[in-house]
């Protein structure tokens, strides 16, 4: 008992002292707005990397090249008929698939269509309204079809449905390391931009010159990765040439999708009376 | 059923969109609180069916079609608040994409199909299964529940029509918009209903009912086995089959448009005017008027109508279910 009550006397004055500090706001929204916008970065190639494979899905290959084509006809095209088709048929493929992937499809079209409307408004009131119609439909149907390969594909089934075009394979390799790099580097950020966000309370002068020290640690951090991976990569015998090894098969998705986009070309064909 | 513009006067209009409103809000809250984020897509499947049945149309006596609605199907399947939203969705759709009734008739065509149908539908169908307890009790009460249901529907759409003359007449004693009385327009719609459509709807009813019941039947009941893959292949077979309701040549009563209006033929006398407001009314341009693509023949436009508005619907539904939270407990009830 004694022995508590001296040792409250021991404490220091300081101690004792009610405090109530309250640091000085600062601006740090850039530091917010910079984690958020590489989390959303982050997690949709991490939702990518976890897409679930059907048990019937379609070839990228034969993706990536219908998906080609039916952009190039629909640029051709100058029949409304056709690209309200084309539409229809995109419409139909969108439906059936979920439903938080229909949202963000139908979030970019619909803001990419109605910039280009906005922006054609002027030559839709001098008098060549069906142009306006027609560009912005063609607009529509293009940014979905694109979409939904980039949505429903993994990319590195496209990159490796590149390489059947023949795309040199410096760009595949390229192309490759990219992805995987932005997952990696951007862990790196967001983990410097945590400890930056953490460690200074109050008003600092010198965070925004901190955030230049994050992109040049960046820097130079990829380029050591880089030089590590490639000479690992050297290691275990990569000589700069992609070779596909896959045991391709012919199922029933594939034959549907070859005779949905051969019955497009026909249309195509039917509408310019090629 | 589908009343177009300018045959009803804005004021008949607007009451009955002022009747649907507190309808669509209490249903809204109650789909709300009641259908789980899992269960919300399927308002737009039962929408997409509602809108296939109402393209199958049938020639119905005195030159005039008529189809199907679907709405005591709904109501079984989804529950009559669902049902209500579902066919109102479906109307909404066809009016502003296939110009199939009116944009100002909205209201009282939702009156007619997505109120008076499903909920008169469902209460009978309810109390004849709640007295008789066998399956065969289930399907009487589904075979009254939709005729009943159809008929009633066809009688309002009919009164609505009928009292048009009665109050709005120019000075010439012309009508300004639909010219029939209650004394033409009431034969008129009832009796092929009760003759050749309300038949028609309680064979979808029952044959689209008893399809789920065998194939889906966590459809109907909790916790039963759900195969939404079947639900989706009948959906296509419609969908192939929807020309089958272009054999029916002619116009719906009460469905022609201004140029038919002239020449249309009631108590053995032709009208021999158009009446003031259909001549230079308002007027709608929808995107595929008539379930028509221009430069298409007729069938091919009917089979894409179908599957745009089948698409749009579920599309419509699905994004409608991301807005919903997750409720705790949803998973597990």
């Amino acid at each position: 008992m004694d022995n508590n009550r001296l040792k409250q006397f021991d404490m220091p004055g300081w101690l004792l002292k009610d405090e109530r500090y309250c640091p000085q706001t600062d601006k740090d929204t850039f530091i917010n707005k910079s984690i958020l916008s590489v989390l959303s970065i982050l997690s949709r190639i991490r939702a990518q990397s976890i897409c679930k494979s059907a048990k019937y899905s379609v070839n990228a290959m034969f993706k990536v090249a219908f998906t080609f084509m039916l952009i190039l006809l629909i640029s051709f095209s100058r029949n409304f008929t056709f690209i309200v088709i084309i539409n229809i048929y995109l419409i139909s493929t969108l439906c059936l698939m979920d439903a938080d992937v229909i949202v963000k499809i139908l979030k970019i079209s619909f803001v990419t269509t109605f910039f280009t409307f906005v922006v054609l408004v002027p030559s839709a009131i001098w008098g060549s309204s069906f142009n306006t119609i027609m560009i912005t439909t063609k607009e529509f149907a293009t940014i979905t079809a694109v979409s939904i390969l980039s949505h429903s594909t993994r990319w590195n089934s496209i990159t490796g449905a590149l390489k059947c075009f023949f795309v040199p394979n410096i760009f595949i390799v390229v192309l490759d390391i990219t992805i995987k790099y932005i997952v990696m580097l951007g862990d790196f950020a967001l983990n410097m931009l945590y400890a930056l966000k953490l460690r200074s309370v109050g008003k600092n002068k010198s965070k925004n010159t901190s955030v230049s020290g994050i992109a040049g640690t960046i820097f130079i951090k990829s380029k050591e990765m880089a030089e590590d991976m490639y000479a690992a990569m050297e290691c275990r015998g990569f000589t700069g040439e992609y070779n596909v090894y896959n045991g391709f098969r012919f199922n029933i998705a594939d034959v549907i999708y070859i005779v949905i986009n051969i019955g497009i070309i026909i249309t195509f064909m039917y509408f310019e009376r090629i | 059923m589908h009343i177009p513009d300018n045959y009803l006067s804005p004021s008949t209009c607007a009451v009955m969109g002022a009747a649907m409103v507190p309808i669509w809000t209490i249903s809204v809250r109650k789909i709300k609180s009641e259908v789980t984020k899992e269960k919300l897509p399927l308002l737009g499947i039962g929408a997409a069916f509602s809108f296939l049945m109402m393209m199958f149309n049938v020639p119905l006596l005195g030159g005039t079609t008529g189809h199907a609605v679907g709405g005591t199907l709904l109501a079984i399947l989804l529950g009559p608040y669902s049902a209500c939203i579902s066919v109102s969705v479906a109307l909404l759709i066809q009016a502003l994409l296939f110009g199939d009734g009116g944009i100002l008739a909205f209201g009282a065509n939702c009156f007619n199909m997505a109120f008076v149908l499903p909920f008169l539908g469902y209460f009978i169908y309810k109390f004849v299964k709640d007295r008789a307890i066998t399956e065969k009790g289930e399907y009487l009460g589904i075979v009254f529940g939709s005729y009943i249901g159809i008929n009633v529907a066809a009688l309002c759409a009919a009164i609505e029509f009928g009292v048009q003359p009665l109050l709005f007449k120019n000075a010439a004693g012309q009508a300004l918009y639909s010219p029939y009385p209650l004394s033409v327009s009431i034969p008129a719609m009832t009796i092929p209903h009760l003759l050749i459509a309300g038949v028609v709807e309680v064979i979808f009813t029952v044959a689209i009912f008893s399809f789920i019941k065998k194939v889906s039947p966590g459809t109907i009941y909790e916790g039963a086995k759900r195969k939404t893959k079947a639900i989706y292949g009948l959906i296509v077979v419609l969908i192939c089959l929807t020309p089958l309701g272009l054999l029916a040549t002619g116009t719906a009563w009460g469905e022609w448009g201004a140029d038919e209006i002239n020449e249309v033929v009631s108590g053995g006398s032709a009208l021999g005017y158009v009446p003031e407001k259909m001549a230079n009314g308002f007027s709608f341009k929808a995107i595929m008027p008539d379930y028509a693509v221009s430069g298409l023949p007729e069938i091919v436009g009917y089979i894409l109508s179908a599957v745009a508005g089948v698409a749009i619907l579920i599309i419509l539904f699905k994004v409608i279910s991301t807005f919903k939270k997750i409720k705790v407990g949803d998973s597990i009830g």
